[in-house]
């Protein structure tokens, strides 16, 4: 519980607040505005690029299209998410604060426990942030467009709760790839590039050469575990890979911090 | 393997080390360091750059373990760290802070992060003297705030042991003077502060006890007073007619004291200047100067580092014999 109060009171600062909530917040309207704009022109939807995943009319005026935005855009709210994970994590090692952490409890796996716990706290903050500006978003952006809403009202808070649920749970585990990066890397540059660099390329170009395994990769799986299942990979299926992710991740990332001594 | 010169008992013992070696790779960061440093008090870690003295810190505080060899803290192992991490503050290094947060924000993390009242902030930023700027972002801190602010964060569990590694770099010379009074009054109360530091006339102005590292080799350890009598305790002496030194030279010689080359300097302490004086009056001459030479810790320590041997002594007196045939 210190170790999280700790975290905490260092996350607490108008960078991450700006930074994390705030692109969170940029995105979501960007996205809304793109995807409405796209059904608007008519057209048919895009395959989407690396990171979005362009949702169908019938999926915008069903009574999921209200958040539609949140689970379109859920790999670049993971990669925002994988980047503040990764600054948390490696700036500690830039700014030599580790020295001090670890000094003042020695048991390392409590410092890394409050980070993820306090990290977590700022997921579900990002996410809700995220979530609102939707909210706010989606309805002027679909009537401007001309679609119809009749539905969204159908399950409103439902619908509302899987979305932020699955964001969040995607989140998470983007995340956690972040903090096991920092962690080997200790730089948040080389962990936001090669995870950023991982979902914009490396993963579009083993898509490319090879579908089925490109189904097993994360930025595929979180997607479907964001948007509820795809075709090519059900809920059930990104659920347990994701937490397959998870638990590697978190398994690498504590025998890292405990085991490696900290030279710098 | 050295061990201590001072033979202290390890039950009252701040810190020990017994053959402790670090290695990174092919290079040898501490070899084989076998030290006691007695509880209360200040005491000095000198050493050149690359002697080892953070990764000494650093084993102490449990960051790095050592290749080989054993070492306590308050008397606990530091294979168990977490035993007495709460009586050790530490400033490692330069100050490490969250740049976008207040220096209070700063220190109310680490408050949080050891279980402790927020009101020990309040404390500790008065001690060191940070009242009316602890709400600023630490960013826009000197680098003489930041250590002020370093002395804060390791002062906030109240330490029985507190390890500042270059506590006076960045402040001003009145800062430093305050730091000094400071860290003299926390010795006073009972800690024992370890303080490594290149400013030598800091460490000889502030400490009690001193240990000297040169790559990786425990050099000395031991009271300061007594390494400034033992490698520094020389005599220089004068003929009253200059035409009598080469007589005199061999005069002392043959009494058997130990000159420096071509010179009239005496390796001896204040306590032999009558034996001296005597030596050369049964010699038939009189001396018109005996005058003790008083190194300062840096004109030992300067020769110390330089020299190639451990033996303080013979290492001071060794790079004195070389910077005399060099001259």
């Amino acid at each position: 519980m210190r170790e999280l109060r700790s975290e905490l009171t260092r996350l607490n600062r108008r960078g991450i607040w700006l930074g994390w909530l705030g692109l969170m917040a940029v995105f979501a309207v960007l996205i809304n505005t793109v995807i409405y704009t796209i059904a608007a022109n008519g057209s048919a939807p895009p395959g989407g690029g690396p990171g979005v995943a362009f949702p169908t009319m019938a999926t915008l005026e069903s009574s999921s299209g209200i958040v539609a935005g949140v689970s379109s855009a859920a790999s670049m709210f993971g990669v925002i998410t994988l980047s503040f994970w990764a600054i948390a994590t490696a700036s500690d090692y830039s700014t030599g604060l580790i020295r001090l952490l670890a000094a003042a409890q020695p048991h390392r796996w409590r410092l890394l426990l409050g980070k993820i716990g306090a990290l977590l706290i700022w997921t579900a903050l990002a996410t809700t942030a995220a979530e609102v500006v939707n909210l706010a978003a989606a309805l002027p952006s679909a009537e401007a467009a001309g679609i119809s809403t009749a539905l969204w009202m159908d399950d409103l808070v439902g619908e509302i709760a899987r979305a932020w649920l699955t964001s969040f749970s995607a989140s998470v585990v983007w995340g956690i790839i972040g903090l096991v990066l920092a962690l080997l890397s200790r730089s948040s540059a080389i962990a936001i590039s090669v995870g950023v660099g991982w979902v914009l390329l490396i993963e579009t170009i083993i898509k490319t050469a090879s579908s089925e395994a490109g189904q097993w990769l994360p930025g595929t799986t979180l997607t479907a575990l964001a948007q509820g299942g795809t075709d090519d990979l059900s809920f059930a299926g990104a659920v347990l890979i994701g937490c397959i992710y998870a638990a590697v991740g978190l398994i690498i990332g504590l025998v890292i911090f405990i085991r490696r001594p900290i030279t710098e | 393997m050295l061990t201590s010169i001072i033979e202290t008992d390890t039950s009252a013992a701040s810190i020990t080390t017994d053959g402790l070696l670090r290695q990174f790779g092919s290079l040898t960061a501490l070899d084989r360091v076998t030290v006691t440093l007695p509880r209360g008090g200040v005491v000095g870690l000198l050493g050149p750059n690359g002697s080892g003295k953070s990764t000494l810190i650093r084993i102490l505080l449990g960051l790095i373990p050592p290749t080989s060899g054993q070492a306590t803290v308050l008397g606990h192992p530091t294979t168990k760290p977490a035993r007495y991490a709460g009586d050790v503050g530490a400033l490692i290094e330069a100050p490490s802070f969250v740049p976008g947060l207040s220096a209070r924000k700063n220190l109310l993390s680490l408050a949080r992060l050891r279980g402790l009242p927020t009101t020990r902030v309040a404390e500790v930023i008065r001690i060191v003297g940070l009242e009316g700027r602890e709400n600023e972002s630490v960013r826009r801190f000197s680098l003489g705030m930041k250590q002020r602010l370093g002395i804060a964060a390791a002062l906030l569990p109240d330490p029985a042991l507190l390890i500042l590694d270059e506590p006076t770099n960045g402040l001003d010379p009145a800062g430093i003077v305050e730091i000094r009074q400071l860290l003299k009054t926390l010795a006073a109360e009972g800690r024992t502060v370890v303080v490594s530091s290149h400013l030598l006339a800091e460490i000889q102005a502030a400490c009690d006890y001193l240990v000297i590292i040169r790559f990786g080799e425990l050099m000395f350890s031991g009271p300061m007073g007594e390494l400034l009598d033992k490698a520094g305790a020389r005599i220089e002496v004068a003929p009253e007619h200059p035409a009598d030194v080469d007589r005199l030279r061999v005069a002392l010689a043959a009494a058997g004291w130990s000159l420096e080359d071509d010179s009239l300097v005496v390796h001896g302490s204040p306590a032999d200047a009558a034996a001296l004086n005597r030596a050369a009056h049964e010699a038939g001459i009189t001396l018109s100067r005996l005058t003790p030479i008083n190194e300062s810790l840096e004109d030992v320590f300067l020769e110390m580092t330089a020299a190639p041997t451990r033996d303080p002594v013979a290492a001071s007196q060794g790079a004195r014999k070389k910077a005399s045939t060099n001259a």
